[in-house]
């Protein structure tokens, strides 16, 4: 027998992976992958919440501001705005036409995510933690992101296939959005829910956007190759880690 | 994302306004709520659509808004 998922990845699977506005193969593919995808959206959301609880039973700011300066790293200049970045050029010119809209929403993504950095960088300097941005360029910790293989083969996506890219979307925009709804339901601090709270919604709008291309337009087996093979990457227990600005900290004493 | 859905699908209910804010507006002589629903489900904006008339929110999507006979079918071209 399966074993129940947690109640914030059933409510999430309720009110935003199930609905389908298509029928056919895309959305019956994406319901596979969401299968496999399971195990690792129920783990993350566990650990997220683990996480939340242990900070806010933390006294000082050491929390924050490692969740400030590792979001500033994972989601600012040094990874997600460069990997939005390559992924516009995924579209060769003679598929511009057919795949306008998905360019739309890389576009759109970038901006997303320079926002998200900017957020993260807000936390830093309304805490008092540092006085000016560039600060940041001195402290490894908001440059370098635990993630190395993903971020490799993320910048790869685009010499594979356009729709590659629609796997990291499905599949690690969910984690981030779970990771910050876990957050928010214990974390108090004013400075971090702020910063959730102005990204939840765009992580959930990053999850859509693979979720629509999936549905859309992975309607054959030559299409929905490439996009299987970078959930096969994803999917491996080394490629893919939890950022601590989704609250993804070791647990203490675990020896990594 | 409903303009994105509502212009594959070519219908082209959704419109942008021209307006700083670019509100996104369903133009109701176009939409063919409820034999079409296809946009809620690639909503990711709680309660930003409703139903007229019953105020009722639609995102995210109610259960019978998504069952088999309203999807839209979408095959390989």
């Amino acid at each position: 027998m399966p074993r129940p998922n947690h109640p914030l990845v059933q409510e999430f699977l309720d009110a935003w992976v199930y609905p389908v506005g298509f029928s056919g193969a895309g959305a019956d593919f994406r319901l596979r992958m969401t299968a496999r995808c399971l195990p690792v959206w129920n783990g993350a959301t566990a650990r997220a919440v683990k996480a939340s609880v242990a900070d806010q039973r933390t006294a000082g700011d050491a929390w924050k501001i490692e969740r400030a300066l590792a979001g500033y790293a994972l989601e600012g200049p040094q990874m997600s705005i460069k990997q939005m970045a390559t992924q516009l050029l995924s579209v060769s010119l003679a598929q511009q036409a057919e795949y306008i809209d998905l360019q739309r929403m890389r576009a759109r993504q970038v901006w997303d995510e320079m926002k998200h950095g900017q957020l993260n960088a807000d936390v830093l300097l309304r805490g008092g933690w540092i006085k000016r941005e560039d600060e940041l360029m001195e402290d490894v910790r908001a440059n370098a992101q635990d993630n190395l293989a993903y971020f490799g083969l993320t910048s790869m996506f685009l010499h594979i296939h356009p729709l590659a890219r629609a796997a990291q979307n499905y599949f690690v925009e969910a984690i981030a959005y779970l990771g910050i709804t876990a957050a928010l339901q214990t974390l108090e601090d004013p400075l971090i829910r702020h910063q959730m709270r102005s990204q939840q919604l765009e992580e959930l709008m990053h999850f859509m956007e693979g979720k629509y291309q999936l549905d859309a337009y992975a309607l054959t087996p030559e299409d929905q190759k490439p996009i299987e093979e970078a959930f096969d990457f994803l999917l491996k227990p080394w490629a893919t880690k939890m950022s601590v600005a989704f609250g993804g900290r070791e647990p203490e004493g675990s020896g990594r | 994302m409903c303009y994105v859905v509502c212009r594959e699908i070519d219908l082209n209910a959704v419109v942008i306004a021209p307006e700083p804010r670019h509100r996104l507006e369903i133009d109701m002589t176009r939409c063919l709520y409820p034999a079409c629903t296809a946009c809620l489900m690639y909503c990711p904006a709680p309660g930003s659509i409703v139903e007229t008339g019953s105020g009722r929110p639609l995102v995210p999507p109610p259960p019978e808004a998504w069952a088999e006979p309203r999807r839209w079918p979408r095959g390989a071209s």
